[in-house]
């Protein structure tokens, strides 16, 4: 669900420029360890913006995305075109804020949850413990970013790359099908692809082993030295309606986002003070 | 236009009109029936409207209820460059197909083959509509695999292939990487002389990002293209050709990158 609200969101980022047309406003969007393709992924967000335009009656073509799902080249992006607005992984949310005077400014809501929980699954009673897990193996499409697993989602409490043997796989089921063949001796999945399990047709049954405390779901990000409070608070009031508008209800539907909320600063407060501690 | 473009969110049913239909030979549907398998690629576009054209207008269960109808749809379709007639095109090769099904055509792998490829074509711009209609893809391409895989040079196993390769994977949707790869390897292995074969294994190749079987990936390529270049594909060869070209386009970006 992630990919599909990061393409949700990237197509109602508002341009604030009267000429916005001929000089498109630039969204970053960062998706880490995701399978989509990059061109797809920037089509897909092209027919968004559109539609964006057509709803807002902006210009045609006011709009352009980059899309990423590499984390190198997220940082990158964000260094070069310096957005006023971007989409982050709440990872790279984390290791940049400073660096680009990131505030979060909506989160997206699913499932009537604002937020998740990371699980690490084994074959059922192969293991007891997380820490028997030491030097085995862990596949997952989250280990694209090692440092936010290590220091939000374990909380600090184990060094990944030195306690696993790290398999990042850009594909869940693949990992997921490792883990059923013995191949894999754990997988850690997202919210999204725990609640996918039920749908897969493994041999072997699985158990969750490792449960995440609750986690912020991250949407789009502004920089504040480049950004007014005014855009910032039109852009998430943008971003709030979209759900309730007759075609943007559609495509909400359609990814299983039910609405948009403003982001409360102070949930964010706990990753900022976990990430700036965590080994 | 634009809310045509993307808020489109069903088939748009009215039918293209063709010129000149007053230059097309005196047929009847029987004869257009004995000289159907004639009909394909090599066709020019005005002999394949002026067929479309007497399929619309019988009820003969018999030929109602086989694929030629919908045939005639994508292979227009797909030489059809304005995108609002080469929905409509599409859409009406889907109808021809679901009238097959209700004559009771649903054992004819073409049928599902047919019915499923003119959808693609028909939703492919359209985001909602095409993932509303993802399973209905899956599903026809799935019969198609199961009662024809041989036809149109692996066609079924080529395009769920693709389909595999192309939508959005578990648990947001039906993609699966491993699936495609499996299909496809299948497709080659067993109609080397299709060029969308090599270029569609390559592709899914390509897609594992693993650089070890890079030389293979462009092995792969290079045979589809000179599969291309060599055979007489007809009207389908320029829009094949964009699509080796769209790829090798990718690949050498890569190379460039690295």
């Amino acid at each position: 669900m992630l990919k599909i609200y990061l393409i949700i969101i990237a197509s109602l980022l508002t341009p604030y420029s009267a000429n916005a047309a001929l000089d498109p406003e630039m969204i970053v969007v960062c998706y880490p360890g995701g399978s989509v393709n990059v061109k797809d992924a920037n089509g897909a967000m092209s027919s968004m913006l559109r539609v964006v335009e057509r709803v807002g009656q902006w210009q045609e073509n006011s709009f352009n995305s980059l899309f990423t799902n590499k984390s190198d080249e997220c940082r990158k992006q964000l260094a070069e075109k310096n957005p006023k607005f971007a989409i982050t992984s709440l990872g790279l949310y984390l290791e940049l804020r400073t660096q680009h005077n990131l505030v979060p400014v909506v989160q997206p809501k699913i499932k009537g949850s604002a937020s998740e929980r990371y699980r690490v699954m084994v074959q059922k009673d192969k293991y007891k413990s997380l820490d028997e897990l030491k030097g085995k193996t862990l596949g997952g499409t989250v280990l694209e970013e090692p440092s936010f697993i290590g220091k939000i989602v374990f909380a600090g409490k184990y060094d990944i790359a030195s306690f696993f043997d790290l398999k990042t796989s850009t594909q869940a089921i693949r990992a997921l099908r490792s883990l059923d063949k013995g191949e894999l001796d754990a997988v850690i999945l997202n919210e999204q692809q725990f609640s996918g399990l039920a749908s897969l047709h493994l041999d072997t049954p699985l158990e969750t082993i490792f449960t995440s405390d609750e986690i912020p779901l991250m949407g789009v990000v502004a920089n504040t030295a480049i950004t007014t409070a005014e855009e910032r608070a039109r852009f998430g009031k943008a971003l709030e309606g979209m759900c309730t508008d007759s075609e943007g209800k559609k495509l909400c539907e359609l990814f299983g986002v039910e609405s948009f909320v403003p982001v409360d600063a102070k949930v964010f407060e706990p990753m900022v003070k976990l990430w700036a501690e965590g080994k | 236009m634009l809310a045509f473009l993307v808020g489109c969110t069903e088939l748009q049913r009215d039918h293209v009109q063709f010129d000149q239909l007053s230059d097309c030979p005196k047929q009847t549907v029987t004869t257009l029936i004995a000289k159907q398998s004639q009909l394909g690629p090599l066709s020019d576009t005005h002999t394949l409207a002026c067929a479309l054209t007497i399929l619309r207008d019988t009820q003969d269960p018999a030929v109602r209820r086989t694929s030629l109808g919908s045939r005639l749809c994508l292979q227009l379709a797909e030489r059809e460059t304005n995108q609002e007639k080469r929905e409509k095109l599409a859409t009406e090769g889907v109808g021809f197909a679901e009238a097959a099904l209700a004559q009771g055509g649903s054992d004819d792998g073409a049928v599902h083959y047919y019915l499923a490829t003119n959808l693609g074509l028909a939703v492919r711009e359209h985001i909602i509509l095409a993932t509303e209609n993802l399973g209905r893809l899956e599903a026809e391409m799935k019969r198609a695999v199961a009662l024809n895989p041989d036809i149109d040079d692996g066609g079924p196993l080529r395009i769920l292939g693709m389909l595999y390769l192309k939508a959005p994977a578990w648990p947001n949707g039906i993609g699966d990487r491993d699936k495609a790869q499996e299909l496809l390897e299948k497709a080659v292995k067993e109609h080397p002389g299709h060029p969308l074969n090599h270029l569609f294994y390559a592709q899914v190749l390509w897609d594992k990002g693993d650089e070890a079987i890079l030389t293979q990936v462009k092995s792969e390529f290079a045979l589809g293209e000179q599969l291309l270049t060599e055979g007489n594909w007809g009207y389908s060869k320029e829009p094949w050709k964009k699509e080796f070209a769209a790829f090798q386009q990718e690949l050498g970006e890569t190379d460039a990158a690295n």
